[in-house]
């Protein structure tokens, strides 16, 4: 990467970032989200602070309630990020800067970066934020340690894998037919039973991080008795859900960031093929 | 720069050929480009600063081989370019959409920066309005940041493409007059339907038809076209029929026609010289 690449990369991050972290949905909605979930009776985040309800050890209190924030907030998440990319054409912006020296490809990995950090600012202070109130509320200050662990391995990846998504995929539909089906797909295939429709829960490409739960950071569920990854009897896809080692965790992991890339490639191509 | 332009055509998806074929030398300078709407400017401008590629013939601009990356990249290092019907973000302050879009050009050096798009939104008098989110401009003040986009990174081409279109008379003058102070050893590009604009500011003009060269020369050549072919006729009855009526004005005893017509279009005509606008007319409606 030459020093101009990588000053247009950042220039392209920071102009991004800002633009989305000022925009007011970024915050209702996931402020709605979890106001939505508490009202209808949002079942962990309220046993976390109950001494008789929540899990015992602090690592599946945390575990868990990330598994339940990134369930929950993903969805606002790529909706909002739908239109970054297609706006520029939209504003008419893309002309003034698509004439610069400036790389394109750059800019738009700029745009990515800028665009998923900046819309996962609100997430990640939810879940630190309570992670924190946890820790303290309990006197278990490790459970923060166990939360940054989590926001790497399972967030972190789930989130740029969606973002990569949901900032091409609208180059080739329409946006609201994307947030449509996007949504449609989180409610319904993340949880349906694999053996019930095809779906990508427990796969490699699960962007819930099945492997990485279940293999980094041994999280089995609330109470302990759940798996996340791997096989099951009679579904389809089983091809890509090997059994959960640290190995095929870090390889879901690759597996979720080259996909995230390929998103981004295949993008940057189709908006070169229309110049 | 020098541009030169040789066989270029263009067909859009669809099969809309909007360049068809064209040849064209632009020299260092102010250089008019007149056409009606639909004729090509907007395309040719595209191809110029690299943002469409051509569907054959041969681009060159400075000496760069524009159908190679590296050809437009390096027109585009020294390129100010003004588009038709340009766009901002709502949610930047014009002084923001002006730092990110420097940066983009490789201005890197922060004061340097700082210093040019203060400069700048002086010259386009919105010094006052710098730190407002562009959400609330009207069209003329969007058109000025416009304006001061193009001009960033003291650009040795400077494409605008209908720049005076929704300017009042006054930013319209002003415009006109930063153009010509501007261009100098450069080169400035412009594209207008509106004849006077050229008229005030260049003295080569190309004009474009249906995606063919027109004319090529000077605004007094083009001017001379419609030598004798211009008419003033005053009457109370209706405008003749022979000919492009360029202006119709109250007059006693009836409205005064200027006409242009290769002969007079009625016995009580006078012929009167010839302004741009009429050889543009001659030129076109033939
Ligand atoms: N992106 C496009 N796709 C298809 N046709 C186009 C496109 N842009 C322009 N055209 C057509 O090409 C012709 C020339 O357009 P344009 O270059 O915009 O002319 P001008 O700027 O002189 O008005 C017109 O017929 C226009 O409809
Ligand atoms: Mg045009």
């Amino acid at each position: 990467m030459t020093s101009q690449t990588a000053r247009t990369l950042g220039a392209s991050l920071r102009y991004e970032f800002r633009m989305q972290i000022r925009k007011r949905a970024v915050w209702i909605v996931p402020a709605l989200t979890v106001a939505l979930f508490l009202l209808i009776g949002g079942s962990l985040l309220r046993d976390l602070f109950d001494k008789g309800e929540r899990p015992a050890e602090a690592r599946t209190a945390v575990v868990g309630l990330a598994v339940q924030v990134l369930a929950l907030l993903s969805i606002g998440y790529g909706c909002l990020l739908a239109d970054r990319l297609i706006r520029d054409d939209r504003l008419r912006v893309a002309p003034v800067l698509d004439a610069t020296p400036a790389r394109p490809g750059a800019r738009l990995v700029g745009k990515y970066l800028g665009t998923a950090a900046a819309t996962a600012v609100p997430i990640l202070a939810v879940y630190l934020g309570l992670a924190a109130v946890y820790a303290v509320h309990t006197g278990a200050p490790h459970a923060l340690g166990w939360a940054l662990a989590t926001c790497a391995v399972v967030i972190a990846p789930g989130l740029l894998f969606v973002a990569a998504l949901a900032l091409t995929v609208p180059l080739i539909m329409p946006a609201p037919l994307f947030r449509v089906i996007f949504v449609g797909y989180w409610l319904w295939g993340n949880v349906a039973a694999p053996d019930m429709m095809p779906t990508l829960a427990r796969t490699l490409i699960h962007p819930l991080g099945g492997y990485p739960l279940d293999a980094l950071l041994d999280f089995h569920g609330i109470d302990g008795d759940d798996t996340w990854a791997g096989p099951v009897p009679s579904a389809t896809l089983n091809f890509l859900r090997p059994d959960p080692t640290p190995t095929t965790a870090w390889l879901s992991i690759t597996v979720l960031l080259v996909l995230a890339a390929a998103a981004l490639a295949g993008g940057h191509a189709v908006r070169a093929r229309r110049a | 720069m020098r541009i030169e332009i040789s066989g270029l055509t263009k067909t859009y998806r669809g099969g809309v050929a909007a360049l068809d074929g064209l040849d064209l030398t632009v020299p260092t300078g102010m250089f008019g480009l007149l056409g009606a709407n639909g004729a090509g400017k907007t395309t040719l401008m595209r191809i110029l600063a690299g943002l469409v590629r051509p569907t054959s013939g041969q681009v060159t601009v400075g000496g760069h081989d524009m159908s190679t990356g590296a050809g437009r990249t390096a027109v585009q290092r020294g390129l100010g370019y003004l588009p038709q019907d340009l766009g901002v973000y709502p949610d930047l302050t014009a002084r923001q959409f002006l730092d990110y879009v420097a940066l983009l050009k490789g201005v890197d050096d922060r004061m340097a920066r700082r210093r040019r798009v203060g400069e700048l939104l002086e010259v386009v008098a919105l010094t006052g309005d710098a730190d407002r989110r562009l959400r609330g401009f009207s069209g003329g003040m969007r058109q000025r940041v416009g304006i001061a986009q193009a001009l960033l990174a003291d650009p040795r081409l400077l494409i605008v493409d209908e720049p005076t279109a929704g300017l009042d008379p006054q930013e319209r003058i002003r415009f006109r007059t930063l153009l010509s102070q501007f261009a100098g050893q450069r080169t400035v590009l412009l594209s207008t339907h509106i004849v006077d604009d050229i008229a005030q500011t260049c003295r080569d003009v190309a004009v474009l038809a249906r995606g063919r060269l027109a004319f090529r020369g000077t605004v007094d050549e083009l001017t001379h076209r419609a030598r004798g072919q211009v008419w003033s006729i005053v009457t109370d009855g209706p405008p003749p029929a022979e000919g492009t009526v360029v202006s119709a004005l109250p007059h006693e005893g009836g409205t005064r026609y200027r006409v242009v017509a290769p002969a007079a279009p009625d016995p009580r005509a006078r012929p009167v010289e010839p302004a741009l606008e009429d050889g543009y007319l001659a030129l076109t409606t033939r």
